[in-house]
């Protein structure tokens, strides 16, 4: 494997020095293209007070590819499936190397206080999120109180 | 738009780390049948990989016609692209002293790429990103061929 390019270097000494609020990013180890990452649920959404762990590789083409990011607490979402894929434009076809890991949580973050059901895809949170937004909510509460929430997992 | 988790190339993102080495390679590491293995490693670096579109990556010998044809199409339009060296002395104006892409700073005499949008780029890592999305990665404009072309056919007149 190449060495690593200066730019993830880089990346990764901002996120520490200077982190984004309710986000945490940290290199693994072994392998410093792959990050732990937590994400605390956005205030005012049904996933406040919940700690939200994910994972993010950078892939060789990185930055000319996005990197791959997924759930690892279980997360009722309309745009996050039950094995924590994120549906996210910029981490598919709007991806840009003007981009970066910090922008890409970010959105993530943007992502759990504004779920968009109307994005189309094939799970059933989303169809619930459109016909009964109220109860979903509720079902989101709960999921973040039972997997995200100490104690829980 | 299909639905995001549809697609079956989204399978293999289940264990990132398991992808380290690349999910797109696995064809490379099953080298063709006259390819002794042990040469393998050395036979995949050397050859130019072509990227269609982020994430889609192809050797020369697994080009089809069409698609060959459109890599020559873009290498052209992307020569059409006005270039240029990184000038210290002319950069009071300029605040971005750094390319976004790869991070690093301009340095003196470097060879630099503008986009008709006035985003500026290493050549090299902007040219890399136009192969694969013929976008700006600043502003995400689209960089507008036919626009290039008579730009360029200008310039030619006047200078
Ligand atoms: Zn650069
Ligand atoms: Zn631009």
């Amino acid at each position: 494997m190449a060495g690593l390019p200066r730019r993830i270097t880089k990346e990764t000494q901002r996120l520490l020095s200077e982190p984004v609020q309710g986000i945490s990013a940290t290199p693994d180890e072994n392998n410093l293209r792959y990050f732990h990452v937590t994400i605390n649920g956005p205030k005012d959404s049904p996933f406040e007070g919940g700690v939200f762990k994910l994972e993010l590789f950078l892939p060789e083409e990185y930055p000319m590819a996005a990197p791959k990011v997924r759930f690892n607490t279980k997360i009722y979402h309309p745009n996050i499936d039950k094995i924590g894929r994120i549906c996210l434009d910029i981490l598919k076809d709007k991806w840009s190397p003007a981009l970066q890991v910090r922008t890409v949580l970010l959105s993530i973050q943007a992502l759990l206080s504004a779920p968009n059901p109307d994005d189309p895809l094939a799970n059933d949170v989303a169809d619930n999120w459109k016909r009964n937004e109220a109860a979903a909510i509720k079902t989101a509460r709960e999921w973040t109180q039972k997997y995200a929430m100490s104690g829980g997992q | 738009m299909g639905n995001c988790f549809g697609s079956e190339e989204d399978v293999d993102d289940i264990s990132l780390l398991r992808n380290e080495e690349s999910s797109d390679d696995d064809e490379l590491r099953y080298p063709p049948p006259y390819m002794p293995p042990y040469q393998s490693d050395q036979g995949e670096q050397s050859q130019t990989i072509y990227h269609l579109s982020p994430g889609q990556s192809r050797t020369a010998n697994e080009l089809t016609e069409e698609e060959k044809v459109r890599v020559a199409q873009r290498e052209g339009l992307i020569d059409h692209l006005p270039r240029n060296t990184w000038d210290e002395n002319h950069v009071t104006n300029k605040k971005v002293r750094e390319c976004c892409i790869c991070m690093i700073d301009f340095e003196q005499d470097e060879p630099i790429r503008y986009l008709p949008c006035m985003h500026y780029y290493h050549l090299d890592c902007i040219d890399d990103w136009l192969m694969r999305s013929f976008t700006c990665p600043t502003c995400m404009e689209p960089v507008d061929a036919a626009l290039l072309l008579s730009y360029d056919s200008q310039n030619l007149d006047s200078g």
